[in-house]
């Protein structure tokens, strides 16, 4: 693991659902809630449909931090996606954290879209989070010059 | 104890009233005391068969390479293929089953159980041997005799079977249509997950220390993924294949197509490789081992798939090609989930 650094800011993948926690991060944005600009999102139909290749593919592309984030238990638009989301981001993350990476590096939530400052509030925290680890340098790809 | 003319009878029976077109079973192979996958279409043949502690392949995946075979023949041969199936073999056609891959009546199981037994591992036998080459394998009780030059030798099936055998928790084919030799389920040699406890037991400093150095040594020749019957995607997600590079293709398009793994073999695409694959494969790998066995450079690869397996097992109570009709593991959910790791 590398040393923190002081100047470090962390780049972070967000999968948000697209009915739920993007529109979350909305209403976080329109309340003026202030929280770190760290977090890239992409928005996806729902996180039923988070292939963990994403995730892998987050952080082999330089990702320190993966976060996907979808609707409630129950409120799914699709009735179970996030039920079959919940699944495979259990085994998703026990297959990083086995293979040795750190579990901050990965982080799910639900985040409604009413929830703006929920949304913030995760994002500030992984941010902080991640920030403490350092750059993600286990699963990076490496450029040669 | 399996009596090998019970399966040469049969197989040779049903060759020659057409009851199957074409018997996949193991044969003396030309390595040493290996066996071999056998193709038999001819009775008088089915006499080549043979059933020793070298049985090792997975002779499910021939099945798949049947099915991918037959789909370019012009017409269509009718019948089954009766295939010689371990434990682990019947429940890899299970999970075949399950996903409907060919039907039920495409295939006749000929069970086997590997009863108070397994199949060697040639890395463990090899140090006992003092480098004599031996040329014939056979069971008797618990232990393992080895033909060499310099005559039998005699090891305790515990020292010289492969870890997967020693842990298995289902050495009968439950799922049959005729099976030689006892049902010993439950003669556990060593507690389920054994290995992949020992390793777990490491920090996860340790756990990368072990795991880097096994990403790096991947070379990616993908014999794990030939081996695999559970590998039969007619597209890999390593092989851009859909992406043919013409002269005519532009900077834009080859800048801009979904590239998830590079085909070099660097530490971080030999990562995603191996992470995908064991993704792909939990809730449907059924611990045959292949993988591990065929890889030259001694990647532990079944570990990864040991990991979801168990995980499958603990949090969902899911049993990989426990039945045909069964959901597929991430494809159902349960209520009763976990969800505490989700903020």
């Amino acid at each position: 693991m590398s040393e923190p650094q002081a100047d470090f800011e962390p780049k972070i993948v967000a999968f948000l659902c697209k009915w739920c926690s993007s529109a979350g991060s909305d209403l976080a944005g329109v309340s003026r809630i202030q929280y770190p600009a760290n977090a890239t999102p992409i928005t996806i139909p729902c996180t039923g449909a988070v292939s963990p290749m994403y995730i892998l593919s987050a952080f082999n592309k330089g990702a320190d931090g993966v976060l996907v984030s979808g609707c409630h238990i129950g409120d799914c638009h699709y009735i179970e996606g996030n039920y079959l989301a919940r699944r495979k981001m259990h085994l998703t993350m026990e297959l990083l954290k086995f293979i040795g990476l750190e579990p901050n590096r990965f982080r799910m939530s639900w985040v409604s879209a009413a929830e703006g400052a929920k949304f913030a509030q995760v994002v500030t925290e992984f941010v902080d989070d991640v920030r403490k680890l350092g750059p993600q340098d286990k699963l990076r790809k490496v450029v040669s010059q | 104890m399996i009596n090998i003319q019970d399966i040469r009878d049969t197989a040779r029976d049903m060759l020659a009233k057409g009851e199957a077109r074409m018997v996949i079973g193991y044969r003396r192979g030309t390595r040493g005391m290996l066996a071999e996958p056998a193709f038999i279409t001819d009775p008088a043949q089915a006499d080549d068969l043979v059933w020793d502690p070298t049985c090792f392949n997975n002779l499910s995946l021939y099945l798949v390479h049947d099915k991918k075979f037959l789909a370019h023949m012009r017409e269509n041969p009718k019948g089954p293929v009766a295939v010689v199936a371990k434990g682990c073999d019947a429940r890899s056609i299970v999970v075949l089953l399950q996903e409907h891959y060919f039907k039920r009546e495409d295939v006749y199981i000929l069970g086997v159980s590997c009863e108070g037994a397994g199949v060697v591992d040639e890395r463990k036998l090899a140090p006992l041997l003092n480098g004599e080459r031996p040329s014939a394998a056979a069971f008797d009780g618990d232990d393992f005799v080895f033909t060499t030059a310099a005559g039998e030798k005699r090891l305790a099936a515990r020292e010289v079977m492969a870890d997967r055998c020693l842990e298995c928790r289902a050495p009968y084919p439950k799922e049959h249509n005729l099976v030689f030799g006892e049902d010993k389920t439950g003669r556990q040699l060593e507690a389920p997950f054994a290995a992949l406890e020992r390793f777990e037991a490491q920090d996860a400093g340790q756990r990368w220390d072990a795991w880097s150095q096994h990403f790096d040594r991947c070379m990616r020749c993908f014999a794990c993924r030939s081996v695999c019957p559970m590998c039969y995607c007619d597209e890999c997600v390593v092989d851009s294949i859909t992406f043919p590079v013409t002269a005519g293709t532009t900077a834009e398009e080859k800048a801009t197509r979904i590239k998830w793994i590079e085909r070099s073999a660097t530490r971080s695409e030999n990562i995603t490789y191996l992470m995908t694959r064991a993704m792909h494969l939990a809730g449907r790998c059924t611990d045959c081992g292949e993988c591990e066995r065929a890889c030259p450079v001694n990647v532990p690869i079944r570990m990864l798939n040991n990991k979801m397996e168990r995980e499958a097992r603990e949090k969902f109570g899911f049993e990989p090609g426990a039945s045909i009709g069964g959901p597929s593991l991430v494809a159902t959910f349960l209520d009763s989930d976990p969800g505490q790791f989700i903020r």
